[in-house]
């Protein structure tokens, strides 16, 4: 497995097969477009600091996910775990005005316990993980709107956090750049040192090349996916905290649209639904075209609209370079799922 | 007999279960008066809306394929209809031969992308879905000026395409009956849903056998693209405007009924019937609960347990008759 170990090379051809070398292209094109018409304000802080907040929340969700890519299977229930961990959170602090730190663990805990369970379902059964994170997302959702009109009897809950806590995790420095980018930079760090460095990332790039084979070379197949989908549960409870926490309340209906937008980063990143190829600096680089697009838009005096076509029409590229890329790196084409 | 014996043998057969299994426990639990319910019009609408857009997606779904850009393709079909018919006031037959003929050219695309690259086709279609949503949001402000258009069908059209029936049950209902009758003959009756059948089981060798399976694929990606701009047809000459927003909730919807139906999502097995019977399994589950006690928003903990147990009993079931 060469693709996405990270190995030096000075040559061109290398690097053209290398899974970012296409976002990479990708985000320099974006962000020269959007500089050229947005102007001085999405170059300086303010377009930074709104393409930046985007883009941590989306891409801490989008790290996990694309390592489930990477390993062949999908996750869509985060864009319900979010919600249901800020209502956690907001319900168990806010409502019942209990410490904060519990509130973060159950929040976080809810994300755990969804994640377990979707990967005890994936690995128990055939049925495709699509479907049954889906069933999950209905469920969670049912659980998240039915709990909370039982205990608070609105769909909205508020909750004040102390400073600590808001430093930690909800502040803006100066009034701009969310800590949640701090954070996200962490995320990248550790999933870097798991996917590229550990043996554990090599795990995953064999679960996603061929199931059987990496079962039957001794690696403990049904423990990784089940860890896998407990870091997506993880991520996506996370970024619910630091949301319920920045905006002091939270929201059932909160989340479906991250469903897409990390599955869009996770490709426009270079990594491909069907296993065994990606690298989280691609998944890095296509969370932020994602997010210089979607934030760029509002600089541009385009009608935002416009955004959706731009990113429709990126991943589509990113898909079909890659693809191509993919079939130059392998000489052969991939199997389809 | 031979009707019956098809209907309860293999895929149908869990979504029947949990259709009745769901009305015994609004029935039990929820003290659902049967007459009113059946007698409604709410859930039956639902359904139908669905069902146009599943069974096609469901086909996919037995070809090995999946196509979620139905999502931007149900408000394509009415914006489209409202700018050609309303806006610019031309002959409602040009603004319907516009909506389908965009779902022609939509599912065009998606077949021809999936045929080419070796991209699964939930990412390809995810694209069309971003790129279409876009599309349908700037050409409707930049040529009207508004997200909401306003369109007045001729008598005929309204009575084919937007009528209400009695107690306010939509002509679509009639459409989805004939579209299942008509496919459920396609697919289980002709030799094209023979070669459906052989494409989702094993690609290569049904090519080998001398089906065309190019043609084939990009055939079903019309059909699903079409269906879904023919549904978003009928509700703008239904409602006499067109919204862009709406049609995101049918893809996971449309996905959950056809696998409620007992179709398998990796290829080669399922029914029209199933997806028919899983379609109005979602139907009931999601509309019915506003005639029990339930507190209507526990409506999605019980459509994602249905699914889990649906998707369990289709593959014990699948286990049984492959045995």
């Amino acid at each position: 497995m060469t693709i996405g170990t990270n190995e030096r090379s000075g040559g061109l051809g290398r690097l053209a097969r290398r899974p970012e070398t296409g976002s990479f292209v990708g985000l320099i094109v974006a962000y020269v477009f959007f500089a050229l018409l947005g102007g001085e304000n999405f170059i300086t802080a303010p377009g930074w600091s709104s393409w930046l907040n985007t883009a941590a929340d989306v891409g801490t969700i989008a790290l996990p996910i694309g390592l489930l890519m990477i390993a062949g299977e999908l996750d869509v229930s985060v864009g319900s775990i979010l919600p249901a961990s800020s209502l956690t959170v907001a319900i168990i602090s806010g409502r019942y005005g209990l410490p904060i730190y519990i509130g973060i663990a159950a929040g976080l805990g809810v994300g755990l316990a969804v994640g377990f369970f979707n990967g005890l379902l994936v690995t128990m059964t055939k049925i495709p993980s699509l479907i049954i994170t889906i069933g999950t997302m209905f469920g969670v959702m049912g659980l998240t709107l039915g709990f909370t009109i039982l205990i608070v009897g609105s769909t909205g809950v508020f909750i004040v956090p102390d400073p600590h806590t808001k430093l930690l995790l909800g502040d803006a420095i100066g009034g701009m750049f969310q800590v949640s980018i701090f954070w996200w930079l962490g995320f990248i760090v550790l999933f870097y040192y798991m996917l590229h460095i550990s043996p554990w990332g090599n795990w995953v790039f064999a679960l996603g090349g061929d199931r059987e084979s990496a079962r039957n070379a001794g690696i403990p197949t049904r423990k990784l996916t089940i860890q896998l989908y407990m870091l997506s549960g993880f991520a996506s409870a996370f970024v619910g905290v630091t949301q319920v926490i920045t905006f002091g309340s939270a929201q059932v209906a909160a989340g479906s649209a991250f469903i897409f937008n990390s599955i869009m980063c996770v490709v426009i990143g270079g990594v491909l639904l069907t296993g065994g190829a990606g690298s989280v600096i691609g998944i890095v680089f296509g969370t932020i075209t994602f997010a210089i697009v979607n934030q760029g838009i509002f600089f541009s005096g385009l009608d935002p609209n416009f955004g959706s076509i731009i990113i429709g029409a990126l991943l589509l590229t990113a898909v079909l370079s890659n693809d191509s890329f993919r079939a130059m790196a392998l000489n052969y084409a991939a199997k389809k799922k | 007999m031979e009707m019956i014996r098809a209907f309860f043998s293999r895929p149908a057969a869990a979504s029947i279960l949990s259709l009745i299994g769901v009305i015994v426990f609004y029935v039990l639990f929820g003290g659902v008066d049967l007459i009113n319910l059946a007698a409604a019009a709410s859930w039956m609408n639902f359904a139908a809306n669905l069902g146009i857009v599943a069974i096609p997606v469901g086909m996919l779904m037995i070809a090995g394929e999946m196509d979620i850009s139905i999502g931007a393709m149900i408000p394509a079909g009415s914006i489209t209809t409202a700018i050609l018919s309303g806006y610019y006031g031309l002959p409602i037959e040009v603004g319907m031969l516009g909506a389908l003929g965009l779902g022609v050219i939509v599912g065009l695309i998606n077949g021809i992308l999936t045929l080419r690259t070796t991209v699964p086709s939930l990412i390809i279609t995810l694209g069309t879905l971003v790129g279409m949503q876009g599309i349908v949001l700037s050409a409707a402000i930049l040529l009207t000026g508004n997200a909401s258009i306003p369109v007045k069908a001729p008598e005929w059209a309204k009575s084919v395409f937007g009528q209400l029936l009695g107690n306010g049950h939509q002509i679509i209902i009639v459409w989805w009956i004939a579209l299942t009758i008509a496919l459920a003959f396609v697919l289980h009756m002709t030799r094209y849903g023979n070669w459906i059948f052989a494409l989702g089981g094993d690609k290569v060798s049904a090519r080998n056998a001398g089906i065309p399976t190019g043609r084939l694929t990009i055939s079903l990606f019309i059909l699903s693209a079409t269906s879904a701009s023919f549904v978003g047809m009928c509700q703008a000459i239904l409602f006499n405007s067109a919204q862009v927003s709406g049609g995101m909730g049918y893809i996971f919807n449309a996905i959950a009924s056809v696998v409620v139906g007992g179709v398998l999502l990796t290829g080669g097995f399922g029914s029209v019937m199933g997806i028919f019977a899983g379609t109005l399994t979602f139907a009931i589950v999601n509309q019915g609960i506003y005639f029990t006690h339930i507190d209507r928003n526990w409506s999605n903990l019980i459509i994602g347990i249905t699914l889990l147990v649906a998707m369990a009993m289709n593959e014990s079931f699948r286990k049984l008759a492959l045995s």
